[in-house]
This record gives structure tokens, C-alpha cells and sequence, in this order.
């Protein structure tokens, strides 16, 4: 006997996911998804960041890791709210973790929340989290070819930060080619080359997620 | 792998609501977008499905294409190779329409 089904799959994850989103609205945070591979910098990006905008917009932020709280530990040094979420044998964050997150933040004083998915290029851009933006990094030590092995991380994604441009010599990551390939994926995809080691881009980026606040909000919260 | 195991957990609740007391075929429609690898997919599925009444059920996937629609001309069109080109008008604005779906459509019990 066939029975006819007709289920979208990720149906139950994305009802909690619009949840989070008018949650993340009411208090005003632009939240954004950070995924990338292992390695490519999330968390020194954050770390950057963290300095950067110390005294001028609150940033917050949802760690997700398999096992360890390094992430967490690391960030805590720059005086950042973070909950760190470990996930088990889960290789990406969902709606459902994020929503367990929120009792342990105080959103009201957060201006830019960012969830820093677990390093895979697959499952993480399957889950909506309630997010406002998925950006992705993409590191040079990782290779060109990622766009089109990775489609629907990079088509997901508003932002693109490559990262680790300091080391490009030393590589054979053709950047042109990556940019190209990215585009060809997404041609909405907006592009930086950042180095969290010598600073380079830190400040386009910053001054990204000033634009997209303002855009969504208007004026910061507090001043 | 989640994404085997919420097929798996859909598939046993229609499968108990209707007394079912086998599956026997499982029909999933996914996009090519979704990236899924088939046989790395049927695998987890298989593993997940061990020791339940999915058990030996066969997985069967069909991948849909990716298909744009073009913002300029209104031309609907499968994207191949990820090129988001109209070929009428060779417009770039292009609207993802199709490949991103992942549904379970259908089983099959005894």
C-alpha cells in the first residue's frame, strides 16, 4: 500500500526558526549566521570584531561546537555575552538549539547577535536558525573550487568573506577564480577580502553590519 | 544525517497512523541544491533505520533539477552548472524556483 506523504522535511525547523526571528525582533538584534570550514577563522574573526566595535555596537554571540568550549573561552576574553552550545554528534546548529540558547542571553542589551554555526560547508546553510543573514567565510588555504563543490552555502549566503589574504602566496588559491566561481553560484553575493591576522578588511566588514543594522533598525540603541 | 533522521521519524508517524506494520519503500524528493550525495545518504538512512519498522526499506531519491526564472523576461529555464544566465535575454537577475525542495512524498507499507 502506498501513502501518500507529501512532508517538507525541514517544515518543523523553520516554524521554530520564524519563532527566533520575531523573538531577535523584538529586541532589536540583526542577527547573523557565521558558517564556514573548520579552520577558516570564525572565531578570530569574532575575536577582531569583538575589538573593533568595543564601546560603539553590543555584540553577542551563540557558539556551536561539537565538543569543546575553546570558542566560548576565547571570546569570553574580550568581554563579549556568549552561550556556547555543544552539540553532540550534530555537525550543524538548528532553530531548535538556538531557541534553547535565548533564556541564557540577555537580547535587550545585544545589538548584533552572531551564531557561529559548527565548521562544515553542507548542513549548516540546510537549517534556518532565524537569522537575518548568512555570511560565509571562505578561507585561501581551503582552495578555489569551494563555490561549486559547496553550491548551497555560497547561494545561501549575502556576504562572503575571504579570509586569510596575508597568506595568498604562499598558496595556489586564485582569487580571481574563487570570486568568479562564487558569483557564478550567486550573483547577489557580496565579496571582501579580509586577514584577521594583519587587520586588512576588518573595518568593510564592520562597517557592513553598521549598514545592515541601520538599514533594518535605523539608529543603534544606544548611541 | 539530521535530515535522514527526520525522514526516518515522518516516515514511522504516516506509517503508525495508518497501522502499518512495515515500510517497504521510502520516495524523497530532493533539489540539487540541497547537495545530497545518494549513497552516502541511502547509508545513514539504512544505519538510522535498523531495528525499526524502516528497517530494509528501500530509500529511493529523485533529485530535481535547479530551475531559474528570469526577472527581466519571466523565462523559466533549468540552471545548469550553477549558471544563472537567461539564456532568452541572457538576464543575470535570475530567481532560484526550483531545487532547493526536500520532501518526502510518498511510502510504501504492509
Amino acid at each position: 500500500m502506498k501513502i501518500s506523504v507529501m512532508a517538507d522535511i525541514l517544515e518543523a525547523n523553520d516554524r521554530i526558526a520564524a519563532a527566533n526571528k520575531e523573538v531577535f525582533g523584538k529586541h532589536r538584534n540583526l542577527v547573523i549566521n557565521l558558517m564556514s570550514s573548520p579552520g577558516a577563522g570564525k572565531t578570530t574573526l569574532l575575536e577582531r570584531t569583538g575589538e573593533a566595535v568595543r564601546g560603539k555596537l553590543r555584540l553577542g554571540v551563540i557558539a556551536g561546537d561539537i565538543e569543546t568550549t575553546r570558542d566560548s573561552e576565547r571570546l569570553e576574553r574580550y568581554q563579549l555575552p556568549v552561550v556556547q552550545l555543544t552539540t553532540g554528534t550534530a555537525c550543524h546548529l538548528d532553530a531548535n538549539m538556538i531557541a534553547s540558547a535565548l533564556p541564557h542571553l540577555d537580547l535587550s542589551r545585544i545589538d548584533i547577535l552572531v551564531i557561529e554555526n559548527v565548521g562544515n560547508l553542507v548542513c549548516p546553510a540546510e537549517f534556518r536558525v532565524g537569522e537575518d543573514f548568512k555570511v560565509m567565510i571562505l578561507s585561501v588555504t581551503e582552495g578555489d573550487e569551494k563555490p561549486l563543490k559547496y553550491p548551497l552555502m555560497f547561494r545561501e549566503s549575502a556576504l562572503l568573506l575571504i579570509n586569510k589574504v596575508d597568506l595568498l602566496e604562499h598558496t595556489n588559491f586564485n582569487l580571481e577564480e574563487a570570486r568568479a566561481n562564487a558569483q557564478r553560484v550567486n550573483p547577489a553575493l557580496e565579496m571582501m577580502d579580509v586577514s584577521c591576522t594583519t587587520g586588512r578588511g576588518i573595518e568593510a566588514w564592520i562597517s557592513w553590519l553598521n549598514q545592515r543594522y541601520q538599514r533594518k533598525f535605523g539608529n543603534l540603541k544606544r548611541a | 544525517m539530521s535530515i535522514a533522521q527526520s525522514i526516518l521519524d515522518i516516515a514511522i508517524a504516516a506509517a503508525g497512523k495508518e497501522g502499518a506494520l512495515r515500510i517497504t519503500r521510502v520516495n524523497v524528493v530532493a533539489g540539487q541544491l540541497r547537495g545530497i550525495v545518494p549513497l552516502q545518504f541511502t547509508f545513514y538512512f539504512g544505519l538510522l533505520a535498523e531495528n525499526t519498522i524502516a528497517g530494509g526499506a528501500y530509500l529511493n531519491l529523485e533529485i530535481t533539477p535547479i530551475r531559474g526564472r528570469c526577472r527581466q523576461c519571466e523565462e523559466t529555464f533549468t540552471v545548469e552548472e550553477y549558471r544563472y544566465i537567461c539564456p532568452k535575454c541572457r538576464g543575470e537577475d535570475i530567481q532560484t524556483v526550483g531545487g532547493t525542495e526536500l520532501r518526502l512524498k510518498d511510502i510504501e507499507v504492509e
